[in-house]
């Protein structure tokens, strides 16, 4: 027997978490961490939890436990802590992982003083052994797990849809097989989770981090939303009548009525003045949402703006003042209005909550909180922010909504700048130039960590998805169908630019945000996504996502479609940016604005199918992706990530982002023409170049042109991009062609 | 016959480390984790105990020595000893750790160290009886040596 691992905490082959129900001989099977300094007390313990059948992975070190527990969330089902032990307090332990992964805790101690018990319970500890402890006493450990499940699903089910609890659900049972002690409740939930969440990619619905279960706007159902919306008219609709209106099985008034109040915000971000707005905004916008997590980050964020030195502060603020929809934190992309919306809500609600789990990610550069967070990231916003900020927690510069995680990439990486989306925003609202600049430089960061978490809000995201497939790691967070569109959009745009290097950008964030922000003006959220999905590749891949909407973004899309492969979205969303979202949105950015309105919608399915669909499928790839910073943000990390890989790609990025926030705050704002136009131009030029023209941000959102153009540069630059990127994202290799979704 | 004859042997000699106090219920738990896959459990566990415990053991001895004395980081290892003690049930030293703790938090300096000699000596009583238990053991072979509760 090889008992005591002593920080091997070798894990035994558990149980496969696909959900696919529980074990039949539960509670054998169930994943079992075990700390504790004493190697003597480890290896009995370990012996007698492997005669209870349990699967075990024992652990000397708290730290290395935290760590092991971070990296594979999900992989156990209940910690069995020692309460005293050298390096870490076992009730900080505990602490620890009630905050971030929300595991039944059980405390052991040869000590049975009341106090002390008092305290386990007290911080949250499900039950509290005395050493030395008993084999009857670990026969019966399972029954904590699966009370914990049964209380999570309970208040699912009374604070969300059905959705929802599906998908704790599905995320509970993912996370516990065994835990489910009645079958038939695992079976309705996996039934219901297939059948919603098809779409999401597997979010890494930690139950633990995330309780409220999030709703997956799915671009269908987006769309049955707006549709119902429309027909009630904007002003005159109410949750109520919409959802009678939908004919959703369980979808919830609340989940209606927060996805009608994102919607509504995103309406009117589109229809701020769009120049600048869009510059501003498309990262506020979506980066809001991605930023908010960034926000959230402030700590993080900030620090890692503020590391790229370009951004933070101003981005930051740049994009609260902004009229741009920055809501959220500024950071917000703006243009993924809705994306960013989601993101910025989420984000800002759970950018606290990410923003431990960031911070600790963020400071181990790890994505891995994108995919914790992404599970925050249920609050949908969240999730973006947190996949943005994840991704950028990898990168640093999560790009997060608004590029602005991407310009913020200063080198620093570190940054994770969870701005996702909303980051990026900033710099790109700030000044174009600035942003792009910015953007450029951090794409060089990107580049760097090619982790940008391109959190685009949903609207990017299908962007995103595209980036993040690109980046190969697509969380497929985008999974929002909104953020699809809008990623499509932007992404195209953006992946043009991006290609791969954006992708870096966890499009895990993609998640997050495209379910937030599914809203129409996804080309926000696409660019933002596949700036930051291309720029993280942005080798080359960073075609200038500028497509802007749709059109343009087509080439970001090819790009993205090289860099999200597997996204499968990113074609579409190539395909969908042109008809990004609405349409409208292809033909310029003013389009975008139009776009978003009416084809909010459109967007929403084109993109959506195709961000989400990508973005699903890059999974959390990249996801890291933030796209938040709609558009432009992705834009610019695209840009940025171009310029990691290669100058020009950043360049690119920038302008993409540059669009995209336009575009995402708008979605359709005109300066995505203007940009468009520029873009185009720049796009090309800066492809070249690098991101030098900033203009070719607006070239780049320019749909049209920027789409010919972008295509062509993003073309070649994907070329040079994918094969670079490769290494970089996951994708292997993106061509445009290959990114079929 | 020899089988049971040595059998018994160890049967007894366990028993009379429970009696006199060496051992301890938990050490028939440890056996009853021994079993065909791990055929060695228990003696591996022991000596992994007494690597880790001789150690503690040391570092106290050294602390022991410096002055002034921290009594915490004292305690702190012999905190640790003294979990280690009741996994596998050496009663005797536990008993011995336990009243070593209580001289530290009186910051009873004199109390501590006679206590400590106390503890060494326990532990290394313990460490020879359980090497001839386990040679015991090794010589009924594998058929006798995991028999819980003989």
């Amino acid at each position: 027997m090889d008992p005591s691992r002593a920080a091997a905490s070798t894990a035994s082959s558990g149980r496969p978490r696909d959900g696919v129900g529980p074990p039949p001989d539960f509670p054998a099977g169930l994943r079992v961490l075990v700390v504790d300094d004493d190697p003597t007390c480890l290896k009995i313990l370990d012996r007698m939890l492997r005669k209870c059948l349990y699967d075990v992975t024992t652990c000397t070190r708290a730290a290395a436990a935290l760590a092991m527990l971070r990296e594979r969330r999900g992989a156990f089902d209940v910690v069995l802590s020692d309460v005293y032990m050298p390096d870490m307090d076992g009730f900080k332990l505990l602490e620890h992982i009630g905050l971030e992964m929300d595991l039944p805790v059980i405390m052991m101690s040869a000590d049975d003083g009341r106090d002390v018990v008092m305290k386990g319970v007290t911080h949250g500890a499900c039950d509290y052994l005395i050493k030395p402890v008993r084999m009857e006493a670990l026969r019966n450990i399972w029954q904590h797990v699966v009370r914990k499940r049964r209380n999570e699903l309970k208040e699912l089910e009374h604070s969300g849809s059905a959705e929802e609890n599906d998908r704790q659900k599905r995320a509970l049972e993912d996370g516990d097989n065994a835990s489910s002690a009645s079958e038939g409740n695992w079976k309705n939930v996996k039934r219901r989770k297939d059948g919603k969440e098809e779409e999401e990619v597997e979010e890494r619905e930690d139950p633990s981090t995330l309780k409220k279960p999030r709703v997956v706007w799915s671009v269908d159902l987006h769309q049955q939303f707006v549709a119902a919306v429309n027909q009630l008219g904007v002003d005159k609709a109410v949750p109520k009548k919409i959802l009678e209106l939908m004919k959703v099985p369980r979808l919830t008034r609340e989940n209606v009525a927060s996805h009608l109040q994102k919607y509504r915000l995103y309406l009117r971000r589109l229809s701020v003045p769009q120049h600048e707005a869009r510059l501003d905004t498309p990262y506020t916008g979506a980066s809001e949402a991605t930023f908010r997590s960034v926000g959230s980050f402030d700590g993080l964020d900030t620090q890692a703006l503020a590391v790229s030195g370009q951004f933070p502060p101003q981005s930051l603020t740049t994009l609260h003042s902004g009229p741009r929809r920055v809501t959220t934190t500024g950071i917000g992309l703006p243009s993924i209005d809705q994306v960013g919306f989601f993101n910025s809500s989420a984000q800002m609600a759970n950018a606290s909550n990410i923003r431990p789990a960031m911070m600790q990610q963020m400071n181990n550069k790890q994505l891995n909180f994108l995919s914790g967070p992404s599970t925050n990231m249920e609050s949908g916003q969240h999730g973006q922010s947190q996949q943005l900020v994840e991704s950028y927690g990898n990168m640093g510069l999560r790009v997060g909504e608004g590029a602005s995680g991407f310009f913020n990439l200063p080198s620093s990486q570190r940054t994770s700048t969870s701005f996702p989306g909303g980051t990026i925003n900033v710099n790109l609202s700030n000044s174009l130039p600035m942003q792009m600049t910015q953007q450029g430089q951090q794409f060089s960061v990107c580049q760097q960590q090619n982790r940008i978490h391109i959190s685009m809000p949903r609207q990017l995201q299908t962007r995103e998805q595209l980036l993040n497939e690109i980046l190969g790691e697509y969380d497929s967070r985008l999974s929002t169908p909104m953020g699809h569109q809008i990623l499509s959009n932007e992404v195209s745009g953006h992946v043009s630019g991006r290609g791969r290097s954006n992708m870096n950008v966890r499009t895990s964030l993609r998640e997050g945000y495209m379910n937030a922000s599914s809203y129409g003006p996804l080309s926000h959220a696409l660019y933002a996504d596949f700036s930051n999905s291309g720029m993280n590749e942005s080798t080359g891949s960073c075609y200038p996502l500028a497509s802007g909407a749709g059109t343009t973004n087509f080439t970001s899309i090819g790009m993205l479609q090289e860099a999200l492969p597997p996204v499968g979205n990113v074609e579409t969303l190539g395909n969908s940016v042109s008809v990004k979202g609405a349409n409208d949105f292809v033909p310029d950015y003013d389009l975008l604005s139009d776009v978003r309105q009416s084809k909010s919608q459109d967007w929403k399915s084109q993109n959506i199918d195709v961000s989400y669909q990508s973005a699903q499928q890059l999974g959390s790839k990249q996801s890291n992706i933030d796209f938040g910073s709609s558009r432009l943000a992705h834009e610019d990390s695209i840009a940025a990530i171009k310029d990691d890989k290669s100058r020009n790609a950043c360049t690119v990025r920038k302008e993409i982002f540059s669009v995209r926030t336009e575009i995402e705050h708008e979605k359709g704002d005109c300066t995505a023409q203007r940009n468009g136009t520029i873009l185009v131009e720049n796009s090309l030029r800066v492809m070249a170049e690098g991101m030098s023209d900033l203009s070719y941000q607006e070239v780049l959102f320019d749909d049209n042109i920027i789409q010919n153009e972008l295509m062509n540069v993003v073309g070649k630059k994907q070329q040079e991009g994918v094969g670079q990127v490769d290494p970089e994202f996951n994708f292997d290799g993106y061509s445009w062609d290959d990114i079929q979704v | 016959m020899e089988h049971s004859s040595s059998q018994s042997q160890v049967a007894y000699m366990k028993k009379s480390l429970v009696d006199q106090g060496y051992l301890d219920e938990q050490f028939y738990q440890l056996e009853e984790l021994q079993d065909e896959a791990s055929p060695n459990f228990v003696e591996e566990v022991v000596t992994l105990f007494f690597s880790d415990s001789s150690r503690l053991v040391a570092s106290i001895e050294q602390a022991l020595e410096k002055s002034p004395q921290d009594f915490h980081r004292l305690d702190s290892i012999m905190h640790q000893l003294k979990d280690s003690t009741l996994s596998i049930g050496a009663l005797r030293v536990k008993n011995e750790c336990t009243r070593f703790r209580e001289y530290c938090d009186e910051e009873d300096l004199q109390g501590c160290q006679g206590s400590f000699q106390k503890v060494k000596r326990e532990h290394a009583i313990l460490k020879q009886k359980l090497e001839a238990y386990f040679q015991l053991l090794r010589q009924i072979g594998p058929a006798g040596a995991t028999r819980p509760g003989n």
